[in-house]
């Protein structure tokens, strides 16, 4: 027979529990703690104790007096400032770094264009991690770096963070989370993300599917990359390369897709095709996401290209939801990155696939909603990948860096 | 939303309509308008209103909104019967319509506006610190963040802008049902979808939502359910989900679309 868990499993549990409630849901007072936590409120003061012993939280009283009478309770804050992570997010054109906060605020950002194109990993590396150092630099002497994460536009491996191959990028097969971490030197590991996968967390966390636990999260950038959170939970599959929902195949034998393969949702949707359709001239250096946008623009006023363009892409998108609906019967489907404005510009076209290509049943619950991070959701959920280690167990990774390299940890 | 009531968010609509009108008529003088309209609404659900000009969109909500009454018919809030006869009454209900004109004062500004009339007093003077910090977490709680100060006024606001004020002050009401009357016809790409994705949140947060719009993309991409009106009668009331483009623009131009509305 299992033993159940030791005191000091469910301790460091708690710990988790609550670091991450203050982290998700904002400043709380104890009294709500403990009744959202389901925890008696001396356990939330010995727990709450132990996180600003180790700078995590503070307790400071409710700037607004409450209409109660008597002795407010003091409100637990995450401690913004002082413990953040490095949140890198890798579009195919551009570069975003950021310095986020515990409990999500971004501090500071940079950002950078990226030629389209081959990009060499150390160059890559060597400017993420120049941006990143600069960000480090003026954060204040006693804040501490407890993560980091990056976004990337790939097929990326879950155990390792290995990046197998970036369709759009002309990547293949870089350790890009160990190189990263070499070069930052923070003695921090940095996690590796597919970018929709890493938008599906942010969404489900912080965006339009909180509460929402089987959800579908579609980003449209270059190409189209799909995130699935089942039972509130990422799925990942044997290798944690699930999810390409690019890559499924709407159109038999239709264009040509940079995979390899034809008629993926990828390039029968993406950015070329919309362009494409639409008679817009890409070699002119019209592309990326404005260029989508001044698609829609275009379709709005009435231009019969730019309509005719959304028409053909929403069916297959329309295909593409209605397959998704039946397979994985989701509470929600969330387009974020360019799909946000091609759904909004194409809304009619698409639920009449999905009306008629969805089975009655899956179709009859299902919410279609945008990205409510809008063009953050990737950068966001490199974030939340980056603080999972110190929600899972806060004492341990903050002694573990506070500790001079070397010395074991108690 | 509040804070720490609960870990996730509420989602999903209840099965009791908050709005429910059961063939109400209304004529002017000779011209009968409505014949027989039947308009049902639920929490946390956006029901777009679809009709070809004249169809009688504005004459319903108007006889919604208590600006004139039915003549006959019934109109149920929550299950009881109500007959509002002012716009007030109908506030009082719950009910808020944002018209096409807005009725913002361009002069005053954004907290101004949304207190108009219903301005908040502690005793002797207008209390602004509390319409401020109402206006503003009314803004906040709808992921409002375009409008800058609350204390602008609103001549320097855009079209967008204007919208979202008038949006916000329905809402600042413990509104139960609020009708928008064509919110983005005036407005360019970026500012309509910022407004659609607000009316979504609207009713993503319990509220019944009535949505007048021609355009079919708006329809579809907020919509849970559609009443198509046609020459003054309900050619059909349908779940989004269950139908197509081409079925709804047919029911808006004939009445009818295979099984579906009005009798040939």
């Amino acid at each position: 027979m299992k033993a159940g868990p030791s005191p000091e499993e469910i301790r460091r549990h708690n710990l988790g529990t609550l670091l991450r409630f203050v982290h998700l849901r904002g400043p709380a007072s104890r009294a709500t703690l403990a009744e959202s936590l389901g925890l008696n409120r001396s356990t939330i003061m010995a727990l709450t104790a132990d996180l600003t012993a180790a700078g995590l939280v503070r307790e400071e009283l409710p700037r607004r007096p409450g209409r109660r009478a008597g002795r407010p309770s003091l409100v637990v804050r995450p401690e913004s400032t002082r413990v953040y992570v490095l949140a890198f997010d890798v579009g195919v054109d551009r570069l975003a770094v950021a310095r986020v906060g515990l409990g999500g605020t971004v501090l500071d950002r940079r950002s950078a264009d990226l030629p389209r194109g081959a990009v060499d990993p150390n160059e890559l590396v060597t400017a993420l991690a120049g941006a990143a150092r600069t960000l480090v630099r003026k954060a204040g002497r006693d804040a501490v770096c407890v993560g980091a994460g990056v976004a990337f536009p790939g097929i990326v491996r879950r155990a390792d963070g290995r990046v197998v191959f970036g369709p759009n990028i002309k990547m293949t097969d870089v350790v890009l989370g160990d190189l990263l971490a070499r070069r930052l030197g923070l003695g921090v590991p940095v996690t590796v993300g597919n970018d929709a996968d890493l938008g599906a967390l942010a969404e489900h966390e912080r965006g339009a599917g909180v509460g929402c636990e089987n959800l579908v999260y579609l980003h449209g950038d270059v190409g189209i990359g799909g995130g699935i959170i089942v039972g509130g939970r990422l799925l990942g599959g044997e290798e944690g390369f699930a999810g390409e929902i690019g890559h499924m195949i709407v159109n038999p034998g239709g264009r040509a897709c940079a995979c390899g393969s034809r008629g993926c949702l990828d390039s029968e949707v993406g950015e070329r095709t919309l362009l494409d359709y639409a008679g817009r001239d890409q070699s002119s250096g019209q592309s990326g996401r404005d260029a989508v946008r001044a698609v829609v623009d275009a379709a709005d006023r009435g231009d019969v290209a730019a309509r005719e363009a959304l028409h053909r892409v929403g069916t297959w998108l329309g295909f593409a939801v209605a397959n998704l609906v039946n397979v994985f019967n989701p509470g929600m489907v969330i387009f974020g990155g360019t799909l946000r404005d091609v759904y909004l510009g194409s809304a009619a076209q698409v639920r009449s696939m999905v009306a008629t290509g969805a089975l009655a049943a899956p179709r009859d619950r299902v919410r279609l909603r945008t990205a409510e991070l809008g063009d953050d959701a990737t950068l966001t959920g490199a974030a939340e990948f980056a603080f999972a280690e110190v929600l899972a167990d806060p004492l341990q990774v903050l002694a573990r860096l506070r500790e001079p390299e070397g010395t074991p940890v108690p | 939303m509040s804070l720490g009531t609960s870990f996730g968010r509420s989602v999903g609509a209840s099965a009791r309509p908050v709005l429910d009108l059961r063939g109400v008529d209304k004529s002017f003088g000779p011209v009968q308008v409505l014949h027989g309209v039947d308009l049902t609404a639920y929490p946390g659900e956006v029901t777009a209103l679809v009709g070809d000009n004249g169809a009688g969109k504005t004459t319903l909500v108007k006889g919604i909104g208590g600006v004139h009454t039915f003549d006959s018919g019934e109109y149920l809030f929550e299950g009881r019967p109500v007959r509002p006869r002012t716009p007030r009454d109908a506030a009082g209900l719950g009910i808020e319509v944002v018209h096409q004109d807005l009725a913002l004062c361009e002069n005053l500004d954004i907290v101004e506006n949304m207190f108009l009339g219903r301005e908040r007093s502690n005793g002797i003077a207008l209390d602004e610190a509390a319409m401020e910090e109402a206006a503003r977490r009314t803004l906040t709680g709808l992921s409002v963040r375009s409008v800058g100060s609350v204390r602008r006024r609103v001549s320097e606001l855009s079209g967008g802008q204007r919208q979202t004020v008038a949006i916000a002050r329905a809402v600042l009401w413990d509104s139960r049902v609020v009708v928008l009357d064509e919110p983005a016809a005036a407005l360019g790409v970026a500012q309509t979808q910022q407004v659609l994705e607000l009316v979504r949140r609207l009713a993503d947060k319990g509220l019944a939502v009535v949505l007048i719009s021609h355009n079919m993309n708006d329809v579809f991409a907020v919509s849970d359910r559609i009443v198509a009106l046609y020459l003054g009668r309900t050619a059909a009331q349908v779940r989004t989900a269950d139908v197509t483009h081409r079925q709804v623009v047919e029911l808006i131009t004939s009445g009818r679309t295979g099984d579906l509305g009005l009798p040939a």
